[in-house]
């Protein structure tokens, strides 16, 4: 077969000012500048290499390159990979920090703040938690583990390194870092479809694995192209059993509706679905000024956190208490929201027309509606009877007065991942019917963005998802 | 509406006149009348358009409160030129910003303090106590005085627009002179009237309709309307019901199949229908015909029609035909517009076809060289994508189309569309010196792209069928 590039692919000038990707397949770094694109979020120009599909797949006659690699070992470098991943030392992160700014619309320093985040996602303990809680002998990710069943019949089964396409979100610049060690956790043979708002870190971190050591077997597992998401001359091509085993999508909207097209027999789909996440508030919150004041604060935490641009991020606060004390906490939780924040800039980008044209009216309407705030990005509250509508971005939520918090149970959904609790003993009392009505993760109000390590991701663990479960019988 | 012949002078002249003896506006509006009304430069008309602008801007801001509120935040007390326009333009999602919720569950008196806010006068004696259904209050408000048309969108919510007995009328007006100046043909009361596509069965349409029967049809006749059952807001606004509770997981599977069944047996109808028009088509193929439709059901009636052995030289060489809308999803064979004027011996002249929107009350005509022409009472403003800046009316520009219509009475005129389009400022190929729009105008949501991916999103993407 020929090698296949793409077919629209364009002269670019010399002095053409779109910024450069690079792409990096199968351990080895790719340049050139053949084919144009533009950034879905921000419109930034900028310039890929020729996709050559052959070499993104590795054929099935060849065995995976991790496959007798052992787990300590893989850990050991993802280990020195974490360690190599702070910005003032990686040339790598930091180019792609400046191109990142280009593209994607969270603020340069938040950006830097996840990379130094994620940086701690890479040590041994994380790791080795992710493993053990998602198999319960791990020995079976390193070689062919013995078992007897109740008939005393034997066999063996093996966790086989699955072939995988990783679709990566475009609203979280780190969290390529968790997918690549996924990936290598797995021993999967790995293939990173950038997005458009972030065509930089995947390969960034990428490289400083190769730096560490151009041939190990790690490296040669994972390939990072950017292509745009549906084009079919790529998609139709890649997207079949006999070249990958699993699809691993970060969200939702139109990317999803054009892999679903494509899944059958043999090429699964793994999706953290897209998401929506709020938070319960009982009446032990009014009881003073002060503890007015110390939870207005924990709520503006959550509903911050990446701008609110994450599925983790709260939208909605259902709150359970006197009128005139609820009136006291949304004053106080709109002025919480303009602080600057590690993970928060202290002003968000704005709100889409059709928002702000639907919040203009709710204004209209006061004697069952107040807010809080401007269309300034510094954050808005409103206080209703009712969920508003619309999705609430840029820092903006919605307060939702309920009789009681076993009434906000029915606001819960198969898209609601986290709700945030206080105080925290109610968690214990609604969990299982905020399980039954389809959420995912109850914590402490405040704390959405902290997870306890070897937590299930979206209701599933994701990394026994992902194996070849393969068996070998002796009945 | 009478039909004189001014030569241009005597528009500009006419436009003049009336404001040195009443307002601008009552000028620009008197031009509905013009034979001539879009030979009329822009720049020419401007600034009798920035003057007709301020005195609606004075008349309303104390009474659309949206309007209050857009002219506060701006700091706007007066409109000198057209950047000060801008600020006060409603989005075209403006007139759906009440909550569904308020539909759903028929909270009518709030529904009607929204309407309120976007409406010139006051919703007042209109007694909702014993509302029925969306349908019922609808009436209601139309008895007194509120005639409020829906976008009829199968999709999420309908926008509800207000309108006044003064709309109701000027529309009457301009769908005809729309039609007689875009098809060259003039209202002689002479033809049979065939409507050949199902209508949302709303104020505006419905008024519309009438005047172009009383205007073109036969007296004493009746017209033949598409046999299917009127599309109300009532079933529109029930797929939305149905749609929120689906997401809220509070609809059952039998509220599903029961919905689905409905579906079905609309279909049928609609598929059931085709055959009915291409019957009556072929029994009055020798009469002068008024045909109206818009290209997927008229593409289909052509085909029955075809079928039944008929077409060409059977129909009369006179026919004329009011195309609405664009193909709206439909996939038809590239050769569609031609098979369908072949069909019915439709001579390329006698076709009419308007770009419009339910946001503003005044069409535009296609012409001769294929383009869709701004009227004097209506400013055509370009705006960038995100519809913040204003573009300079001059030459040829791309971008978001926001428009003025000076003559509306009922609520604000100014409104920013969803639709990317290209205006000619400069004079038109058909001899016209008013904007004239190509023929190529598509909506920004189409253009968003499919690349979009995050991890934050909501129920709606779980939400299956209900479209």
């Amino acid at each position: 077969m020929n090698s296949v590039a793409r077919v629209d692919t364009v002269t670019v000038d010399a002095g053409d000012t779109a910024i450069r990707v690079n792409h990096f397949v199968r351990g080895k770094l790719v340049s050139g500048a053949s084919v144009r694109h533009r950034s879905r979020d921000l419109g930034a120009d900028f310039t890929t290499p020729a996709i050559d599909l052959d070499a993104l797949v590795t054929p099935r006659s060849e065995v995976p390159p991790l496959l007798d690699v052992k787990l300590t070992e893989i850990v050991d470098f993802l280990v020195e990979t974490g360690q190599r991943l702070t910005l003032e030392r990686n040339p790598y992160l930091q180019e792609s920090l400046e191109r990142v700014a280009a593209t994607n619309p969270l603020p340069r320093r938040v950006v830097e703040n996840l990379y130094s985040g994620a940086r701690h996602y890479l040590t041994r303990e994380v790791l080795m938690s992710s493993i053990e809680s998602n198999f319960s002998n791990p020995a079976c990710l390193d070689g062919w583990v013995s078992r007897t069943d109740m008939f005393g019949l034997h066999g063996a089964i093996r966790a086989f390194p699955p072939r995988m396409i990783h679709m990566l979100a475009g609203n979280s610049p780190a969290g390529c870092m968790s997918s690549i060690a996924q990936g290598a956790l797995v021993k999967a043979i790995n293939l990173f479809k950038m997005p458009s708002s972030d065509p930089f870190t995947c390969v960034a971190v990428l490289r400083t694995m190769a730096d560490i050591d151009p041939d190990h077997p790690v490296v040669r597992s994972m390939s990072a192209v950017y292509w745009r998401g549906g084009d079919e001359s790529i998609e139709r091509t890649l997207y079949r059993p006999q070249y990958f085993d699993r699809i691993v999508a970060w969200g939702g909207g139109d990317a999803i509706k054009n892999v679903i097209r494509y899944l059958g027999p043999g090429l699964q789909l793994i999706s953290f679905d897209p998401k929506t996440s709020i938070s319960m508030i009982g009446p032990e919150a009014f009881g003073s000024d002060a503890t007015i004041a110390e939870v207005a604060e924990c709520a503006a935490a959550d509903v911050a956190v990446f701008n609110q641009e994450a599925c983790l991020a709260s939208r909605f606060i259902f709150v359970e208490g006197e009128r005139g004390a609820i009136e006291k906490f949304c004053a106080q939780l709109q002025s919480r929201l303009g602080v600057d924040r590690e993970t928060a800039s202290a002003k968000a980008p704005g709100l889409p027309q059709e928002t702000r044209d639907e919040i203009d009216v709710l204004k209209m309407m006061d004697d069952e509606y107040r807010v809080w705030g401007k269309f300034d990005g510094a954050g808005m509250v409103i206080l209703s009877e009712q969920p508003v509508e619309f999705h609430p971005t840029g820092k903006t939520v919605n307060v939702v007065r309920v009789v009681s918090l076993d009434d906000a149970i029915r606001y819960v959904n198969v898209a609601t991942q986290t709700i945030g609790i206080y105080p925290p003993e109610r968690k214990a009392l609604l969990r299982d019917r905020i399980a039954s009505a389809g959420g995912q993760r109850v914590v402490r109000l405040g704390s959405a963005a902290r997870h306890v390590m070897g937590s299930p991701h979206d209701a599933m663990y994701p990394l026994q998802r992902f194996i070849h479960w393969m068996a070998d019988e002796d009945a | 509406m009478p039909m004189h012949s001014f030569g241009k002078e005597h528009a500009m002249n006419a436009a003049i006149e009336h404001k040195s003896a009443g307002s601008a506006l009552e000028g620009l509006r008197s031009l509905a009348g013009a034979r001539d009304r879009f030979d009329l430069s822009a720049a020419d008309l401007l600034p009798r358009q920035i003057e007709a602008a301020n005195e609606l801007l004075q008349d309303r801001v104390g009474r659309i409160r949206l309007l209050r509120n857009r002219a506060e935040a701006s700091g706007i007390t007066s409109i000198r030129e057209p950047e000060d326009i801008v600020p006060l333009l409603f989005a075209h999602t403006a007139y759906k910003s009440y909550p569904e919720a308020w539909l759903t569950e028929r909270k009518w008196d709030r529904l009607g303090k929204w309407l309120e806010t976007v409406s010139s006068h006051p919703i007042t004696g209109v007694d909702v106590g014993d509302v029925r259904d969306i349908d019922d209050w609808i009436d209601r408000l139309q008895a007194a005085g509120h005639f409020v048309s829906c976008s009829s969108g199968t999709t999420g919510k309908s926008a509800m627009m207000n309108g006044s007995a003064a709309d109701m009328e000027w529309s009457r007006g301009d769908s005809v002179g729309s039609f007689s100046w875009g098809s060259g043909v003039n209202p002689a009361q002479d033809r049979k009237i065939f409507g050949l596509a199902p209508v949302a069965s709303v104020p505006r349409n419905l008024v519309i309709r009438d005047a172009l029967v009383k205007a073109y049809g036969l007296p004493g006749l009746t017209p033949f309307i598409y046999p299917v059952p009127p599309i109300t807001i009532g079933q529109i606004t029930g797929m939305v019901a149905l749609r929120k509770s689906m997401a809220d997981g509070t609809a059952k599977p039998a509220d599903i199949a029961a919905y689905e069944a409905n579906s079905a047996r609309r279909q049928q109808a609609l598929d059931d229908a085709v055959g009915v028009c291409a019957e009556a088509l072929v029994q009055a193929r020798s009469d002068k015909l008024f045909l109206s439709g818009m290209w997927a059901s008229l593409y289909k009636v052509a085909e029955a029609v075809r079928a039944r052995g008929f077409g060409g030289k059977d129909f009369h060489e006179d026919n004329s035909i009011y195309i609405g809308g664009g193909l709206k999803g439909a996939v038809l064979p590239p050769n569609y517009r031609q098979f369908v004027f072949e069909t019915f011996n439709l001579s390329p002249s006698r076709v009419f076809q308007m770009y419009g929107m339910q946001e503003i009350n005044t069409g535009m005509p296609r012409c001769a060289a294929g383009r869709y022409h701004v009227a004097p009472w209506l400013m055509c403003l370009m705006l960038d994508q995100s519809g913040e800046k204003l573009i300079p009316a001059v030459g040829e520009v791309e971008g978001r189309a926001a428009f003025f219509d000076l003559s509306l009475e009922g609520r604000w005129g100014g409104v920013i569309s969803g639709d990317k389009i290209t205006v000619n400022y400069g004079k038109c190929e058909c001899g016209n010196r008013s904007p004239s729009i190509r023929d190529d105008i598509t909506r920004y949501a189409d253009l968003a792209g499919g690349d979009k991916i995050t991890c934050a999103g909501t129920i709606d993407a779980y939400v299956r069928g209900v479209t």
